[in-house]
């Protein structure tokens, strides 16, 4: 330490008149946020290859995106689940606990887990475990056997954990905007209850897979410490026997229309906060405005410098925490502000939500506002960057959504150049105060009341049945 | 009991026999040689200012970002046991402003500037910080080292953020299933010290703190010579130890802290606590044993310890609780270590239709079984295999350098074990694991902390409730 400080003490002397504390320092030229260079195989199977060298870690992670998530469920929500969480569960070649010891023994993970839209199968290890990891990835990925006794066990497990959610405030409130957001008979509004999850067979599971899992419904993305000729070399060897398959055509029901304010309230005694989730209709991912609707949106509550944040929170005291998102889903979407507040200012909190709203709507966000939110998307998006798995899965994200394929290199440009005007159009277009479903979960005696005075009100059970 | 173990070695024989007859042929470890090569050496100047302040520069061009972290050595175990939840209330006035900086414009100043802010409180340590593009460093260097020079707290701000740490407590704890697990943990297994409360605290003692209460505690504990200022990224090394100097070397040193004092005298019998809650959905079950402070060196092999007994699906605990008996939905073995006490717990979360009792004899057996047989080479390997990954694995961004060079200063005295931690595990052997196990989880020192499922028809079980 000592040499440092000499020379140390020597600058101070020299430097210490050279700042003005009482102002903020000015920055140097911005750094420029281009989108990392990356390689696209696509192997004979059609499966397409996405890679992208990253030295700093002698990592390698995998990722496969299979095209076909719970959105394609049908009847049985939770399949997809299970398709995926039974993934690494035993394989034509090892059973459950080869599988497992075998992958535990090289600190490797392999995970599956299903989405709306996609399946994606995770795999992360050190690089000098480079066969190994692919072995039992492609093992996984290729042939899951699922035993029918591992699929009993994950059934008893989910019922268990079904029990459990009736507790838990988020996932209740989850659950219902959900439904009341894309409606009941849309798959987006669908979830898992005891009823669907022993519906489900194993036959089901098995047909999920040969019908989804094949190499035209996929795509593969690597990062790591690797070369990019290599690794797809090896790839191609280790799925060989993947062959393509045909597709069912996928149709989508429109999603409910949400007319009026309508209150869904879960009634959950002892609650002492409220879980509010305001829901309104929203844009599918690739809609032509998605760069401008992020700074829409943070604008409202997309961070500790969002409307919403600095209303609920550090004005009035409300809150922890108070947020909003579009949820761009492929076929649909949805936009949604999340707050917990304690019970007494539910109402609220609920009304200088939409009267944030409103503001948007009625009037122009102030310049200086404005050019924060855009700063804080842009560099934020530099930020995010340094993470080069969120690379690789926007550029996977470009295929599976139907992307234009420059939408991340002109991504930041255009959150820059978003006028005030612009804003104030997305927000008359995709906001609203008239046509909400609002999802509150909570004690019901204490806020149901007040509640009555801002819409319709719904009560529900946590079994999310309706009384 | 040895079923499930024999299975095991000869579902693993075939593919690691390779491995093992290298390990018998060499006497040195495999992976120590292995892992000299492939974990990537993170570089880094450190030095003192005059004013006692610690700096530690990582410099990386790889991505035009700086990440800022400021490690303040005052967590909620530096409280008085009347004044619980005040550093991490403290925290949260942090962000109020300073005698340069409006109040509530911090996060203003850093989202205007594209980056992202936060900052957090444990037992032992604050810390806080700022994600920012590269262009962006001084901007992170005027506002930490305004607010280590001359925070502003006022009694607005104070008043707002009572209400916000109250939600906070609400979110994290009330309502939530469980909320209370680590609260009566801390009480249990730390009893009589300052490691027995939590930092969130009580609402009580938020209310009752007074502004000038705020004012010493500031004046006191956010002081450079309590400080550790680690910044890693995209920026010009010389260029930024003379800027750090301009802003942070003009602030005063302040007094020495005197550092508190955790005395556990050792527990002499078993501990048991069942918590009934209306909000529980599930049985769950909680062990937890006084293990050692983070820097004795047992705590290397109660960390492997724990990855024997629960990480990943081959683990001892997953393989009888969840896969075997179907009696678990999840286990988890969780050393938690500290500056000056520790205790390794095991969590588990029953499925319906399966009584604590059943959970409990099931987690003992597994316990006691590592304590009279010790565990094979295999699972050792395999331990050390998982954490090689995990270390290889938690270094890669700014913010995570930044951060892990600090807590090595201020709580090993040695910045370097970024780099060489692994060396650590790699000593421990066989006959370790089985020395902490006898030493550390024996039946007396044992804490039983429980959550039943409260029963709709039956009066409560005859059990000390937890009042609240």
């Amino acid at each position: 330490m000592k040499p440092f400080l000499c020379a140390f003490l020597l600058s101070l002397a020299a430097a210490s008149a050279d700042i003005d504390r009482t102002k903020k320092p000015e920055p140097g030229p911005a750094p420029v946020s281009s989108f990392p260079a990356y390689a696209l195989k696509t192997l004979p199977s059609g499966l397409k290859v996405f890679v992208i060298e990253d030295d700093r870690k002698p990592t390698l992670t995998l990722r496969l995106l299979i095209k076909s998530g719970s959105a394609s469920d049908a009847e049985k929500s939770g399949l997809a689940g299970f398709v995926a969480s039974l993934l690494n569960r035993g394989t034509a070649k090892r059973d459950a606990a080869t599988f497992a010891s075998e992958s535990d023994f090289i600190g490797m993970h392999v995970e599956a887990v299903a989405g709306a839209d996609a399946i994606a199968v995770s795999a992360s290890g050190l690089t000098k475990y480079t066969d190994k990891i692919l072995d039992l990835f492609s093992d996984a990925v290729l042939h899951p056997a699922y035993p029918a006794e591992q699929f009993a066990k994950e059934q008893r497990k989910t019922l268990s954990a079904l029990a459990a959610e009736k507790q838990e405030p988020s996932r209740l409130a989850e659950k219902l905007a959900g439904k009341v957001l894309y409606g009941a008979k849309n798959p987006y509004g669908a979830y898992r209850t005891p009823e669907t999850v022993q519906a489900i067979t194993r036959d089901d599971l098995v047909q999920f897979h040969k019908t989804y899992f094949v190499p035209n419904n996929a795509t593969l993305a690597i990062v790591g410490d690797v070369k990019t000729a290599d690794i797809v070399a090896l790839v191609e060897k280790a799925m060989e026997d993947w062959k393509p398959g045909d597709l069912p055509a996928f149709k989508m029901p429109a999603p409910a229309e949400i007319k009026g304010v309508n209150i869904h309230l879960v009634n959950r005694p002892g609650s002492v906060q409220s879980n509010i989730v305001l829901g309104e209709a929203g844009p599918a991912r690739n809609s032509p405005n998605v760069p401008e609707l992020n700074v829409l949106n943070a604008t409202l509550g997309g961070g500790f410098s969002g409307r919403l944040f600095q209303n609920l929170r550090e004005k009035h005291g409300w809150t922890y925490g108070a947020y909003s998102a579009f949820d761009l889903r492929k076929y649909a979407g949805a936009f949604q502000a999340n707050a917990e507040t304690r019970n007494a200012v539910t109402h609220l909190a609920i009304a200088e939500t939409l009267k944030e709203i409103a503001r948007l709507r009625d009037e122009p966000v102030p310049e200086a506002e404005l050019e924060l939110q855009r700063q804080y998307n842009v560099g934020n998006y530099l930020l995010s960057l340094e993470n080069t798995s969120r690379t690789a899965q926007r550029v996977q994200d470009i295929d599976l959504y139907g992307l234009p394929a420059d939408f991340y290199k002109t991504y930041a440009t255009r959150m820059e150049s978003v006028t005030p005007a612009v804003i104030q159009d997305l927000a008359k277009t995709h906001l609203s105060t008239e046509n909400v479903a609002i999802t509150v979960v909570g004690e019901a005696k204490e806020i149901q009341p007040e509640l009555e005075k801002i819409g319709k009100v719904f009560v529900y059970d946590t079994e999310l049945k309706l009384q | 009991m040895t079923s499930p173990i024999a299975a095991l070695a000869c579902l693993i024989a075939l593919p690691f026999s390779v491995v093992l007859a290298q390990e018998k042929a060499d006497p040195a470890p495999l992976s120590s040689v292995a892992h000299k090569s492939i974990l990537k050496p993170i570089q880094y100047v450190e030095y003192d200012l005059p004013n006692g302040l610690h700096v530690i520069l990582h410099e990386n061009h790889g991505v035009p970002v700086i990440a800022s972290y400021v490690l303040y050595h005052v967590g909620s175990k530096n409280e008085r046991p009347d004044r619980t939840g005040f550093a991490h209330f403290f925290e949260h006035l942090m962000f109020e402003g300073s005698d340069n900086i409006p109040r509530g414009t911090i996060d203003k100043y850093i989202s205007g500037a594209g980056g992202n802010l936060n900052a957090s409180t444990s037992f032992d340590q604050t810390d806080y910080y700022l994600n920012l593009p590269a262009n962006q460093l001084k901007l992170a260097l005027w506002i930490e080292s305004e607010r280590m020079m001359h925070a502003k707290i006022d009694e607005a701000g104070v008043e707002t953020q009572r209400q916000v740490v109250k939600e906070e407590k609400r979110r994290g704890v009330d309502n939530q299933p469980y909320g209370t697990l680590f609260e009566n943990l801390a009480a249990l297994v730390f009893k009589n010290t300052p490691y027995s409360w939590v930092p969130i605290g009580s609402f009580q003692y938020i209310d009752q703190a007074s502004i000038q209460e705020f004012r010493d505690f500031y004046k006191t504990h956010y002081v450079p010579n309590n400080a550790t200022l680690s910044i890693a990224g995209d920026f010009n090394l010389e260029e930024t130890k003379k800027l750090v100097a301009e802003f942070f070397g003009p602030i005063p040193r302040g007094p020495e802290l005197e550092r508190p004092k955790v005395e556990l005298p050792p527990q002499k019998e078993l501990q048991k606590l069942d918590v009934l809650k209306e909000n529980t959905p599930l049985p769950a079950t909680l062990h937890a044993w006084r293990a050692p402070k983070e820097t004795d060196p047992d705590a290397y092999p109660i960390e492997l310890l724990g990855s024997i007994l629960s990480e990943g699906r081959s683990s001892r605990l997953y393989k009888r609780l969840v896969e075997k008996e179907q009696a678990a939905l999840d286990v988890e073995a969780f050393p938690y270590l500290l500056e000056n006490a520790g205790m390794l717990g095991v969590f588990a979360t029953g499925q319906r239709d399966v009584t604590l009792d059943q959970l409990d004899t099931m987690i003992t057996e597994e316990v006691d079984r590592v304590k009279s047989e010790g565990v094979t080479q295999e699972e050792l390997q395999k331990a050390l295999n998982q954490k090689e990954t995990e270390l290889a694995s938690a270094f890669g961004t700014m913010n995570s350098r930044a951060k892990n060079l600090a807590r090595y200063h201020v709580f090993y005295g040695d910045t370097n074990l970024i780099n060489t931690e692994l060396d650590r595990y790699l000593a421990v052997k066989r006959d370790d694991l089985q020395r902490v196990a006898n030493k550390y989880l024996t039946p007396e020192g044992l804490n039983l902390l429980r959550y039943p499922v409260p029963a709709v028809t039956e009066a409560p079980a005859q059990v000390p409730l937890q009042k609240k």
